[in-house]
């Protein structure tokens, strides 16, 4: 079985700003939800039930190193598509599919989201666009019927729901799915053998103007400050006849 | 002289930094009053391939230079609190792993090396006796010859990992009256029929870095572990000190370096008189000289680990290395507590901890007065 995951860069959400570091850069980290899909993967591998496991991501050269962890954590090889422009959600599916049609995998497992821009859309639109089923927010995965199917448990707002769906499928992963496996400096220096193949949108044969536009990018209003109240009596008064919450 | 890293270099300098930051984060308060090691982390390392590090590749080590080596361990220094921890790594590579690299056997290093790097293993060194320690090469514990082994008797103390070591590299006299050309190295394992190392010693600091007496009863150590030649101990002995003197204090960089931001978060968040204590003349200097003895350790360091790599003498440089940054981590650490004012003093703060921990340094792999009388001969004194 062969199995894709596809990878953002994103900036690093853990990031403190270190008082007194000499230089701050802002770094890049392959998003979370997409190394626990990439732990998915390798634990999948691990358990005998695939052979291959390939890493696509989308942009300039820098985002290279993302593509070393993933290689560095134990994906085979890995595909760069070279894009410097934004894209948004349904660019980003179409390049997949592009992808997904040249690599052919059994399975493609990707993060069910961006922690940047939360859009939570790309698994779902790259299902739709390649017609396959999708299990999505999923935090258990096992093949069943000698790899025909998998069996997924999907967090919901009502429970736990366990869905079944035909390979090939896409499959989204959730938080709670496993806790990813640290980069090792072996792993660091096996990763510097494994290729990286970079291919353009144009030898895909894709597209990527965008179909929505990002118009601006505010900071939510700043709360105003709070009033003190001098006894519970008031208190109830003004949220009664000023808040209205009671 | 380049310390500019390649880009291979910053890729595993920010892994380690990641690493330890994300695996290393662990209640040392806790650990260090009980004075318990934590095993665990010893193998998160082993298996991330910090202990691997200096190893040449073919014994399953990573096969790095000693700059590299040094810039790595001062990465971990810097996101992992725990001192003992680092102090246990540090005794294991440069008292046990660098040894066995230049004077081991192809079947010794085949047979220890890969468990070494990959924390399956854990090193230490038996050198310092109850009555050697500046004058190491006047030890008493003796090593005689019987048919296929050598019988060792004699007691051993400040015996770094000794409690938790599965391999020590032990120290012994074949011949008393030949002074330093008797010395003899030997790898001893855990558990050899006539070795004790069960009386673990308390201390000041390095709580979490075990560290017992040793004693030799009649112990029987096979030929095939003679580490080096019979009588070569002694040259080992320098070899292996003078890679311990330049590379032990790497960590305590990072730690300096950690322990400056801490100060300088503190200074410009405390209040005192309507202002930050950073706005005081008398706060501001003493960082100042924090930062000042963080670069020139870190310049000390590096210059160490490039000449090193290039196979340069480095006797004096490595004794000086280790006399600046054990000098500059107790200044550091003695100005955090005074700039936390009675907070630093507080065990909750993990600055006290610093100071404990730091004193050590001025004691292990030579006492910062042998540092200079090392450099003294060095300048012809």
């Amino acid at each position: 079985m062969k199995i894709l995951v596809p990878f953002k860069s994103v900036l690093d959400p853990n990031e403190a700003t270190a008082a007194g570091a000499a230089v701050s850069t802002p770094k890049s980290v392959i998003n979370p939800f997409d190394e626990i899909a990439i732990e998915e993967a390798l634990r999948v591998r691990e358990r005998g039930e695939a052979t291959e496991i390939v890493g696509v991501t989308i942009g300039p050269p820098a985002v290279d190193e993302q593509i070393r962890v993933a290689l560095a954590m134990g994906v085979d090889r890995a595909i760069r598509i070279d894009e410097f422009r934004a894209l948004d959600p349904y660019a980003v599916a179409r390049i997949l599919r592009a992808v997904v049609e040249k690599e052919a995998p059994h399975v493609v497992i990707m993060g069910k989201q961006a922690v940047d821009d939360d859009s939570n859309q790309v698994g779902q639109m790259l299902a739709g666009l390649l017609g396959w089923p999708q299990a999505t927010f999923v935090s258990k995965i096992e093949f069943l019927g000698n790899k025909t199917r998998a069996r997924c448990t999907r967090e919901t707002d009502a429970g736990l729901e366990i869905v079944e769906v035909d390979l090939p499928a896409i499959l989204t992963t959730d938080l709670r799915l496993n806790e990813p496996r640290y980069v090792s400096l072996p792993g660091l220096m096996r990763a510097r053998r494994k290729p990286i193949e970079v291919l353009t949108c144009d030898q895909l044969g894709t597209s990527v103007r965008p179909l929505t536009t990002v118009l601006s990018v505010a900071r939510p209003p700043r709360r105003s400050a709070g009033t003190r109240v001098e006894s519970v009596e008031e208190l109830i008064t003004k949220l009664k006849q000023e808040a209205k919450v009671i | 002289m380049d310390f500019a890293w390649s880009d291979q270099q910053r890729e595993l300098l920010d892994a380690v930094g990641r690493f330890a930051s994300q695996q290393l984060k662990y209640n040392v308060i806790d650990n260090d009053r009980d004075g318990v090691f934590n095993h665990d982390a010893w193998e998160k390392c082993g298996s991330f391939g910090i202990q691997g590090l200096p190893v040449p590749t073919q014994y399953g080590g990573l096969g790095m230079d000693p700059l590299t080596t040094v810039a790595a361990l001062e990465r971990l220094g810097y996101a992992c609190k725990d001192n003992g921890l680092l102090f246990s790594i540090n005794a294991h590579l440069w008292t046990a792993v660098t040894p066995l690299i230049y004077n081991g056997s192809e079947a010794q290093k085949k047979k220890y090396l890969p468990g070494l790097s990959n924390g399956m293993l854990i090193g230490g060194n038996a050198m310092s006796e109850p009555n050697s320690g500046s004058d190491a090469f006047s030890l008493s514990t003796t090593a005689i010859k019987k048919g296929s082994t050598y019988i060792l008797n004699g007691s051993k103390i400040f015996v770094t990992n000794g409690p938790i070591a599965d391999l020590l590299v032990v120290f012994a006299t074949v011949d008393k009256m030949r002074g330093p050309d008797g010395i003899t190295a030997f790898l001893v394992e855990k558990n050899s029929p006539g070795m004790n190392a069960a009386r673990k010693l308390e201390k000041m600091g390095l709580r979490t870095s075990p560290m017992a007496e040793v004693f030799f009863e009649n112990c029987e150590v096979p030929e095939e572990n003679l580490l080096g030649k019979e009588g070569g101990g002694a040259f080992l002995f320098t070899r292996s000190m003078t890679w311990e003197r330049g590379c032990i204090l790497a960590s305590a960089v990072g730690s300096m370096q950690r322990l400056l931001e801490t100060c300088i978060r503190y200074a410009n968040e405390r209040k005192q008189g309507g202002q930050s204590i950073g706005k005081y003349q008398l706060v501001a200097s003493k960082i100042v000289d924090m930062k000042v003895r963080v670069e020139s350790s870190r310049h000390m360091l590096y210059h160490y680990g490039w000449l090193s790599g290039h196979r340069k003498a480095v006797y004096l440089e490595a004794a000086m290395t280790k006399l600046h940054i054990a000098d500059c981590w107790v200044k550091c650490c003695e100005d955090a507590i005074q700039i936390h004012g009675g907070y630093g003093y507080m065990t909750e703060y993990e600055v006290e901890r610093e100071l404990r921990d730091a004193i050590a340094s001025k004691l292990y792999s030579g006492t910062s007065e042998i540092q200079r009388n090392i450099v003294a001969s060095m300048l012809g004194l």
